[in-house]
């Protein structure tokens, strides 16, 4: 597995996060929370969770759809599974 | 497996006019399902949709592949019918769809938890595809 880009990631994500939620890239952060500052619901965290396991190829198994709070959380799910 | 239409209408909600799937030919639970609407004359949105020419509309194209969709949840094994609310579809019509018309349905999840799912599915009619979409939805509470 070649070492992965972490900017690139960070980049990536924030683009299908975007995309989801309608909110401008800017604004969001590592830390901003997805719920209270984006507005994400349950079914966006899903189609977040479904974009990104297309986009990589990967499969996260569903009890981590709680822990996608914010950019930075999901970066590190994305990358614990990429690792793997 | 093959569900026929009273399994379907003990687990799905909808009834007239707005039950749009006839049949099931082919079912894997969380897999796949193949549904089939026939598209009748009598359908009640042909009165207006439109006067001068009878063309099923694209949202109800769309709502009978939510609902063959919301099959992929039904379990043989438990008695429970949920409702399932739409949380988002994307869908892309290709070809219009007339009275007369067999639309076969093919399911197949995206991905699916407990009580949540994102599908695929695609329409044809007498093997043309005629609409594709991807819908998320989840378990009414």
């Amino acid at each position: 597995m070649p070492d992965i880009d972490m900017n690139n990631l960070e980049n990536e994500i924030k683009a299908i996060v975007s995309e989801v939620t309608e909110i401008d890239p800017k604004q969001i952060t590592l830390e901003a929370n997805f719920v209270e500052k984006l507005g994400m619901d349950s079914m966006m965290a899903l189609e977040v969770l479904a974009s990104i396991e297309k986009k990589y190829k990967i499969k996260i198994p569903e009890e981590n759809l709680m822990k996608i709070i914010n950019l930075k959380q999901t970066i590190k799910i994305v990358s614990n599974f990429l690792n793997k | 497996m093959e569900l026929k239409f009273d399994i379907i209408k003990k687990f799905l909600h909808q009834r007239y006019p707005f039950l749009m799937v006839d049949k099931i030919i082919e079912f894997e639970q969380g897999k796949r399902v193949v549904g089939i609407k026939n598209v009748s004359t009598n359908e009640p949105y042909f009165q207006g949709h439109f006067p001068e020419k009878a063309i099923m509309p694209g949202v109800l194209i769309s709502e009978a592949m939510a609902q063959t969709g919301a099959m992929l949840f039904y379990d043989e094994n438990k008695n429970e019918s949920t409702l399932y609310y739409l949380g988002s579809i994307k869908t892309r019509f290709f070809k219009p769809v007339f009275p007369g018309d067999t639309m076969r349905i093919e399911v197949t999840p995206v991905k699916l938890t407990r009580d949540a799912g994102i599908i695929q599915a695609e329409t044809k009619v007498e093997g043309n595809i005629v609409a594709k979409g991807e819908f998320s939805f989840k378990a009414a509470l």
